[in-house]
């Protein structure tokens, strides 16, 4: 049964019939932001049900579909999932109901071209974790781009039209660099076995001059590295979150810039794993600048919003340290960290959001003393941002220490990255704390605080989820960490070239699993 | 002095470059249409100083199509001038400037 | 019948334009006559005709062959004279265009556009290239009485005829050459001399590349597009810039990777100069437009450097890749002057930027189509322009030529910058008031749905058409 095309294109036929529905005048905006979210929420299901239906212990490939596109080229329409590729997809399938939900309060006009974007998004991110083709997979990273164009320029705050066209050059210039790229692994391919193909698999096989390896790892890690972001590439991003709306923001944060690591380490480290291993120090370098630059911009922000997004750079940093890292339990600390950080992040633009609802304001000034005006969302507030700030027992700790495990034993790196990139962790407990602080301690200053209203029932059931997530994964980290070690076993493996292995590693043993590896 | 194939290219040679000349920098309409039609004879001259050298009639019968087809572009193309100076009352190209850069 | 048969697309439109021409002469003054619907049945009935040649390699007259290649064009053109036609109907009346010449004249350059397609004898190309350039030179002054226009028309028939005798100097030149004006004759004195190729044979190259160069709107020979597309009606904008460089692109086709073949490593490296040029300086200068005609003429400036990268990588690849794009180029362009055309009223209808202005909140069918064409121009997937795009490119980088597609793919991007602007304009101004946008008929909605329609389906299942590409040159090459 074609699950996984089912749950990519599910979304796409969902927005097909909300099309249909006629909404000129907005009156059947409830109905409409009904069915987008039960669509949503059937999407959601089926990623469960991939979940389901994985087989933890398997190395390959799972729910593989496989059919010929464009046969000129040997174009395949060719996807697969492994550990890693699932926890980004159920988490792609869990944030965009909640988005949907959060934003039925914001978003009043144009609701059913706004949840058609949101689902054909959807669509387009599924994709590409789960796209096994190059082309595939290039095809829906440039699908992207549209929808989330359209969700900031038309739905966004004020500056919104100068944020959506940066975002979308940006990253456009960085991934055509990569189309070029991807057309000369084909043509290379082409030259040593006859046939072109995109099938990433074959193209691990490939055999790729030095010289040409380089400049094709460039092209791909530059693209990837835009869309990460990565100090000095990151000046998009900024824009890009405060002038999105609440739910653009989130699914920003929460998945799209996932895609950029998740290229990393599915494309642009296992394609070309000598030229990585060659650039990875540099890489990372300016993976720790970020984090500490993030952090230190962080901390200056006036506006809620921008602190969050300068706070994504920063904790992205820690993500591609890990990758650079090239050990099991670095890479295996980014990728729960990718997890984490969509938690994480998304849930606090969620809450950023509901403040901004309420007041129309995002800067800390404004506010004050929230506590005792609004208890319910300050609680939630705390442990997402104990969450951020990798407090242990909540999901970020598990993460942060595992890059800084891998990254302190690497071949590949010196001991000072792990150094600064510690600081990075007390510079965010600062920066959060502080303005938590501002923002929900102390006395209410502001007169105009004191009349807000505390969680309504939608907004509990938009927060709840991702808080409980925060805990659960803080708590039993092995539930997702298990299915995602085979996978980054064999990236790793890849890049120093052993043989895989395809023994798991057991639930029975510590909650970090990759300390047996090494 | 035998009029050899080479004076004949010559002749054409002078002749289109005359009117490349002539479009370039003549300012009335009319006239740049009379050199646009000199290049064109130049091209019948050398087409017909070909089919000479190559002992044909190929060069020549093309060299009668290209009269005819002149001839077609020239009734267009004066119908045009027409259309422009009855909106611009002016045959000087530059005063025709509607459109910039 | 092997003559005829090779010609009948071409007859089919002949007689209709004949056709045409007669209707409107015996039409009575005032008196409403579906002249438009004659044309369409002609062009209809070519494409059919073209579907029954297939493959079967007719020769006409010794000078036309019908062969999958010229089919394969013939097809493309028909079917923007269709759209043409469709969204002509709407608008001819509300510009004060003369219907009846209008017609004639669309359809009597359509058969010189399947002419140039077929031809294989450089007098027949010249005779075809006359055609459709004195039919689209009056066509784009057909509104008399706008000055724009008439500007406009004069500029692009002084250097359209100005190239035409570039192009008509090089025939001459070929034949002193070949001795021959047939394009086989010229292929074969080119290869037996291709180690000592005389002054004739550089000049012959040089001046056809001058006069197909004009005709593409390459650089430096593209100064008369800007213009031309805007004085022109923007119907006939649309008909230009899809069909004549359809034509054109095809008989440039032809003729250098026919005939001039044996010397091509000699020409390859100034075309690749010329491709990049063109395409820097059409994206780079339509940044600063606002106009948009004039926007979308610098656009189709680019897609030509795009199109001349595909005969660069001159593999069968590449061949097919300028297929391919000049169709899917031909669908989003002509609908995106569609639109335009919609807009338009009878005060409002220089095509500023200005226009567009909250379209999506007046008519939202229009600007999502509208922006459905422009993302297919900017090549997005999964939109036809991203696989034309990507099928060009692959083509250039498999032969080796990085510098071409690396150019390539960033002015993709650069003119991605311009194509929103008037996304921009359409989806995100906050300006609330109304657009005043014409009420226009079923046929031109039907016109802009199917281009919409091709567009979409060119992107997600480019297959069948790209094998036809494919069957398309393995024919001639």
């Amino acid at each position: 049964m074609a699950l996984l095309s089912f749950s990519i294109f599910l979304p796409t036929l969902g927005a097909l019939l909300l099309a249909l529905i006629p909404n000129r005048d907005g009156s059947r905006d409830g109905l409409i932001r009904q069915l987008a979210l039960g669509i949503s929420l059937v999407a959601f299901a089926l990623t469960l049900a991939l979940w389901a239906g994985f087989d933890v212990n398997g190395a390959e490939f799972q729910f593989v579909e496989r059919t010929m596109w464009i046969d000129v080229f040997n174009v395949e329409y060719y996807i697969g999932i492994d550990g890693v590729s699932l926890m980004l997809i159920v988490l792609t399938g869990f944030l965009t109901p909640i988005s949907l939900l959060a934003s039925w309060g914001s978003v009043t006009k144009k609701v059913k071209e706004f949840s058609i974007f949101m689902l054909v998004l959807e669509t387009a991110m599924i994709g590409v974790f789960s796209a096994l083709d190059v082309f595939l997979f290039y095809v829906f990273w440039d699908a992207v781009l549209i929808p989330m164009y359209f969700l900031i320029g038309v739905w966004g705050y004020d500056r919104r039209i100068y944020a959506s066209i940066k975002f979308l050059l940006f990253t456009m210039a960085g991934s055509v660099l990569m189309l070029v790229a991807i057309i000369l692994l084909a043509v290379l391919h082409q030259q040593q076995t006859g046939s072109y193909s995109f099938d990433l698999l074959e193209l691990y096989a490939l055999q790729i001059p030095a010289g040409t390896a380089n400049l094709c790892f460039l092209a791909f890690a530059l693209a990837f590295s835009i869309k990460v972001p990565l100090f000095p590439l990151h000046t998009w991003l900024p824009d890009a979150h405060v002038e999105a709306p609440t739910a653009g923001s989130v699914i920003l944060a929460g998945v799209m810039l996932k895609m950029g690591t998740y290229g990393l380490m599915r494309f642009a480290f296992p394609l070309f794993p000598e030229a990585a291993t060659a650039w990875a120090p540099f890489i990372a370098t300016l993976a720790v600048i970020g984090i500490v630059y993030g952090a230190l911009v962080a901390m200056v922000q006036p506006d809620m919003k921008k602190l969050v997004a300068y706070s994504s750079v920063s904790h992205l940093g820690f993500v591609v340290l890990g990758l650079c890292a090239l050990t099991v339990n670095g890479v295996q600390g980014a990728a729960y960290q990718m997890l984490n950080h969509g938690i994480s992040t998304g849930g606090l633009f969620l809450i950023v959001g509901m403040l901004s609802d309420r007041r129309h304001t995002r800067l800390i000034a404004e506010f004050g003393g929230l506590k005792s005006v609004m208890p319910k969302l300050v609680a939630a507030f705390l442990i997402i941002t104990l969450s951020s700030i990798a407090m242990p027992g909540l999901n970020g700790f598990v993460g942060e220490f595992l890059i800084l495990m891998g990254s302190w034993r690497s071949e590949v790196l010196l001991p000072r990255f792990t150094v600064v990139a510690a600081s990075g962790v007390i510079l965010s407990a600062v920066y959060m704390l502080w303005m938590f602080q501002r923002v929900n301690y102390g006395e209410v200053t502001n007169p105009k605080n004191e009349t807000l209203p505390d969680l309504s029932v939608r907004e509990w059931c938009v927060l709840a989820p991702v808080v409980a997530l925060a805990v659960v994964m803080g708590v039993f980290p092995n539930i997702f960490l298990q299915p995602m070690a085979p996978a980054v076993e064999r990236m790793v493996q890849r890049m120093e070239r052993r043989p895989a292995i395809t023994q798991v590693i057991p639930q029975a043993e510590a909650p970090v699993a990759g300390t047996q590896a090494r | 002095m035998t009029i050899t194939p080479g004076h004949w290219l010559a002749l054409s040679a002078a002749l289109f470059t005359i009117g490349l000349i002539g479009v370039l920098v003549r300012r009335n309409l009319i006239i740049i249409f009379m050199a646009i039609e000199l290049m064109l004879n130049a091209g019948n001259i050398a087409l017909v100083t070909f089919s000479n050298l190559h002992q044909q009639v190929s060069g020549q019968v093309f060299a009668l199509f290209v009269i005819a087809v002149a001839a077609a572009e020239a009734a267009v193309g004066l119908g045009i001038v027409l259309a422009l100076y009855r909106n611009k009352e002016t045959v000087n190209i530059d005063e025709i400037t509607v459109m910039r850069w | 019948m092997d003559n005829l048969q090779a010609i009948m697309p071409m007859l089919i439109v002949t007689l209709a334009a004949m056709a045409t021409m007669l209707a409107e002469a015996f039409r009575r003054k005032d008196e409403r006559m579906p002249i438009g619907g004659l044309g369409v049945i002609g062009l209809v009935g070519a494409i059919a005709a073209a579907g029954l040649l297939w493959d079967r390699n007719a020769v006409g007259f010794g000078v036309i062959q019908a062969d999958n290649f010229s089919l394969f064009v013939t097809v493309v053109v028909a079917v923007i004279g269709l759209f043409t036609i469709m969204f002509s109907s709407e608008v001819v009346e509300r510009e004060g265009i003369p219907s009846g010449e209008y017609y004639t004249l669309t359809l009597f350059s359509v058969v010189g556009m399947m002419m140039m397609a077929s031809a294989t004898d450089l007098l027949v190309i010249f005779i075809a290239l006359e055609i459709m350039s004195i039919a689209v030179y009056v066509l784009t002054g057909i509104k008399r009485t706008d000055a724009a226009g008439t500007e406009a028309s004069f500029k692009y028939f002084l250097l359209g005829s100005f190239s035409s005798a570039f192009f008509l100097y090089g025939i001459a030149f070929s034949y002193a050459v070949s001795g021959s004006t047939r394009l086989d004759a010229l292929s074969t004195a080119i290869a037996q001399s291709a180690s000592a190729p005389g002054p004739m044979v550089w000049l012959a190259m040089g001046l056809l590349l001058v006069g197909f160069a004009f005709k593409v709107s390459a650089v430096p020979f593209h100064m008369w597009t800007p213009d031309a597309y805007e004085g022109a009606p923007t119907v006939v904008t649309g008909f230009m810039s899809t069909g004549v460089k359809a034509a054109a692109v095809a008989a440039f086709l032809r003729v250098f990777l026919s005939a001039f073949e044996p010397l091509r490593g000699d020409w390859t490296q100034l075309l690749t100069w010329i491709a990049m040029l063109t395409m820097v300086v059409g994206t780079v200068v339509g940044v600063a437009q606002t106009n948009v005609k004039r926007m979308l003429a610098y656009s189709s400036i680019a897609h030509a450097g795009y199109l001349l990268a595909g005969i660069i990588a001159a593999s069968a690849i590449g061949k097919s890749a300028v297929l391919f794009y000049l169709a899917s180029y031909a669908v989003a362009n002509v609908g995106a002057f569609g639109v335009i055309a919609f807009i338009a009223t009878r005060e409002r209808n220089t095509g500023e930027l200005t226009d567009f202005t909250g379209l999506w909140y007046a008519k939202p069918m229009l600007a999502v189509l509208m922006a459905v064409f422009l993302l297919s121009l900017g090549g997005f997937p999964p939109m036809a322009g991203f696989i034309a795009k990507w099928y060009i490119f692959a083509a250039a980088v498999n032969e080796g030529f990085y510098t071409l597609a690396i150019v390539g793919v960033l002015t993709s991007v650069v003119s991605v910058f311009f194509y929103l602007r008037i996304v921009v304009m359409m989806f995100m101004s906050s300006n609330k008031a109304e657009l005043e946008v014409p009420p226009f008929g079923i046929v031109g909605t039907l016109g802009l749905a199917l281009a919409a329609i091709a567009t979409f389906y060119l992107g997600i299942l480019p297959t069948r058409l790209i094998d036809l590409a494919t069957q398309s040159i393995s024919t001639i090459f």
